[in-house]
């Protein structure tokens, strides 16, 4: 069998293959990544398009909770004033219930009563970065109104609609309860129940059952003001639940992108010492036929 | 009878026989680096006995030819996988330049959808609030661009693949005039009995780079060989070349015509069949991909926008300019219609501080509104077919390189020069030259010793 007596294809073939390799176990060393355009591995490629998605999915979670927290929190202390402004009104009330005060203490009651009035409006009509918190949807004008005319002293402009907003992959979160809800509610409306004790503290009549009256609105408020706690609460541990995630897709990100550095240094190695290896081969193979031999 | 002048004769032929021989050995140590050649072989043969009853006498010997050693199966089969390697490194080399387009960037699709999608969510926490308002429509103008650029890439490659076609074209026909040419040469020389073979040689070397071009099926008649396209489009019958031609199209793209018939989607091998797949199969495969998601995604989100209200309370119009029918272009067109963002829908009952329909668009995100799947499945499907495509092409190229290196060992195996083998070769013939030229001098002498003793006598 006749021998291929022209090695050197072969052997810069050789050469060619083993930088190739260099070059890649270069690239993944630089870049820290195993694929680098979509061919290293396109399924793992089709992956990391996925996991990036995801990823930037739970960063704008965090984001939104972070915008929803402030105004949440702002109207859950609000609603904290509010049940101490109503606690404050029914002291007056059963005050000035009692029949040993005279006209002229009840005015003074009456007063106070009617700084709580409007006390009540101005946390009502919170409003958190230009929106009214407690408007329902229609938040861009004050939701309470005084109105000499209504029997409740004011009238309630918002409307009774109500936001989600998207805060997980399959988790989203009422933001807002509306004034109708929270403060108008028939047959519990805070405002119709302080008109009827300024009422009552005028005409020195029915001030218990006003005082009543608002002993049910404040409880109405702090039961449906619960809403919030349990919102701010469910947005702490939803937030908690992101931040594993974002570790846990940091770690998929990991295993199908990133490179295996200890195997690739290792291979780089050897790809040198095989580059160096052929480049000796040649070297040694060049010089040798037997025209050296001959005299 | 036999005479000393029979064997001056016979003694000479040997010197002119080694003499031919060694030139051969010669002329392979000259080539021993010229690429496609044959190493020569010298053909010796004892001449014809002379009969002289009932002796029979030798008349030395001859130098019957010089012959080029080289297996042409194997030949042939080096041209086959040329074919391949030429398909494959043109398809995969137009593979790897387009798949960067769908390399994770700042700025690759991918994360345009996740940027506008985000944006929306962010939207939804306050969507009376004009700058994040504003912030939607810069994602999805960044989106837009990113298609834009994607899809304007692919085209200009193509159309750069498109020149290659023509530029490929016009290799083709030299080699084939080139061809055309050497089988009148060899022919020739064949006829009058003479030994062509450098001219086959460079035959073969050009027959060969033709193979890299364009599928060549070899059909050798006699003294000569005709060539034609594997779909048997005519390129060289004999002495005649028969010149390929390219003519643009209604898309713009260059077609290959032979003899006035289109042949394009018949040229399966070669750099032109590889560089035609590319230009005329998988780059618009791609395109029509990202036609299908631009398309898709513009009309979900300006129906979302439809059902909504914007900050004003008016009903939602369109806030992607709508794709053309059919989808075809979209993601070149892709742009966005709004330029005042209190026009975006976010609203689902026309207040301006409800979220619905902000909601709604995020929905989108996660709905299967392209070809059953969600925005970012889809798209991560293109770059999984890309990076697939690529990575196939890639090693299909890699297994032709590593078969064509194997056949190419083997045909130097059999038709390289070993310059070992030429020294043993110039030895052995220098030797044998001596050797005749040796008996040369004895019979001159023995001529001399025969006229000295005629003298003698005389």
């Amino acid at each position: 069998m006749r021998v291929n007596p022209n090695p050197y294809p072969d052997l810069l073939a050789a050469v060619a293959q083993t930088q190739q390799q260099i070059n890649t176990d270069e690239q993944q060393i630089a870049s820290g990544q195993s694929v680098n355009v979509p061919s290293d591995n396109p399924a793992a490629a089709a992956t990391l398009v996925q996991d990036a998605d995801q990823t930037s999915q739970v960063d704008q979670f965090q984001r939104s909770i972070g915008s929803v927290q402030g105004e949440m929190q702002t109207a859950d202390s609000a609603l904290n004033s509010v049940t101490t402004a109503l606690q404050q009104a029914i002291s007056l009330g059963v005050e000035g219930a009692n029949g040993t005060m005279n006209a002229a203490d009840r005015a003074a009651v009456l007063t106070q009563v009617k700084g709580i009035q409007s006390q009540l409006l101005s946390l009502a009509n919170l409003a958190y970065q230009g929106n009214y918190v407690f408007a329902g949807t229609a938040n861009q004008t004050a939701p309470y109104v005084l109105d000499s005319s209504s029997p409740s002293g004011v009238t309630y402009q918002g409307n009774s609609g109500v936001n989600n907003v998207s805060l997980g992959n399959h988790f989203s979160l009422q933001t807002n309860l509306p004034g109708s809800q929270l403060f108008s509610a028939s047959g519990t409306d805070m405002f119709q129940s302080i008109q009827d004790l300024i009422n009552g503290l005028e005409s020195d009549t029915g001030i218990g059952t006003a005082v009543t009256e608002v002993g049910n609105a404040m409880n109405s408020v702090d039961t449906q003001g619960v809403f919030y706690g349990n919102a701010l609460n469910q947005l702490n541990s939803q937030q908690t639940y992101l931040s594993t995630e974002t570790t846990q897709l940091a770690q998929q990100e990991n295993t199908a992108g990133a490179a295996n550095l200890p195997a690739v240094i290792s291979n780089l190695a050897t790809s040198q010492t095989a580059l160096q290896a052929t480049l000796e081969a040649i070297g040694q193979t060049a010089h040798t036929n037997l025209f050296q031999y001959l005299k | 009878m036999s005479s000393l002048n029979a064997s001056l004769a016979t003694a000479l032929s040997g010197l002119i026989a080694e003499q031919g021989a060694l030139q051969a050995t010669t002329n392979n140590v000259a080539n021993v680096n010229t690429p496609g050649y044959s190493r020569e072989s010298a053909v010796l043969a004892a001449s014809e006995p002379v009969v002289v009853d009932p002796l029979t006498f030798g008349t030395g010997v001859a130098l019957q030819t010089v012959e080029s050693i080289r297996d042409p199966i194997l030949e042939s089969q080096i041209q086959q996988q040329t074919q391949g390697q030429g398909q494959f490194s043109a398809l995969a080399s137009a593979l790897q330049q387009a798949q960067v387009n769908f390399t994770s960037s700042t700025s690759d699709i991918g994360t345009g959808i996740s940027n506008f999608f985000d944006s929306i969510n962010q939207l939804s926490t306050n969507p009376s609030d004009l700058s994040l308002r504003q912030g939607v429509l810069t994602a999805a103008d960044n989106l837009a661009t990113s298609f834009n650029t994607t899809a304007n890439n692919l085209t200009q490659q193509q159309t750069s693949l498109d020149l290659s076609v023509v530029q490929t074209v016009g290799q083709i026909n030299q080699f084939t005039q080139q061809i055309a040419k050497l089988n009148g040469q060899i022919g020739n020389l064949e006829n009058v009995g003479e030994s062509a073979g450098s001219f086959i040689d460079q035959r073969t070397q050009e027959i060969d780079q033709l193979s890299a071009l364009v599928d060549v099926s070899v059909i050798p008649t006699d003294n000569t060989l005709t060539l034609t396209t594997a779909s048997g489009a005519p390129l060289v019958a004999g002495q005649q070349s028969f010149q390929l031609q390219t003519q643009s199209n209604a898309a713009g793209l260059h077609d290959v015509y032979s003899q006035g018939a289109d042949i394009t989607n018949k040229i399966a091998s070669g750099q032109l069949g590889g560089t035609i797949a590319a230009r005329d199969q998988q780059i618009p495969g791609m395109k029509t991909q990202l036609d299908t998601l631009a398309a898709g995604l513009a009309n979900a989100v300006n129906g979302v926008q439809a059902a909504g209200f914007d900050l004003k309370g008016v009903a939602g119009t369109n806030l992607f300019t709508p794709p053309p029918a059919g989808g075809v272009g979209a993601a070149a067109s892709l742009s966005v219609a709004l330029t005042d963002p209190s026009l975006i829908a976010a609203s689902s009952d026309g207040t301006p501080g409800s979220n619905g329909n902000a909601q709604a668009l995020y929905a989108l995100n996660s709905q299967s509104v392209i070809s059953g799947q969600n925005p970012t499945d889809y798209y991560s499907g293109i770059v999984f077919n890309v990076g697939n495509a690529t990575s196939n092409a890639s090693a299909e190229q890699n297994a032709s390189s590593l078969i064509l290196q194997q056949l190419n060992d083997q045909r130097s195996s059999v038709s390289g020069v070993s310059l070992d083998q030429e020294a043993a070769n110039l030895v052995q013939y220098q030797d044998a030259y001596s050797a005749s030229a040796q008996v040369i001098t004895t019979i001159n002498d023995m001529m001399y010793t025969v006229v000295n003793m005629a003298t003698l006598t005389g």
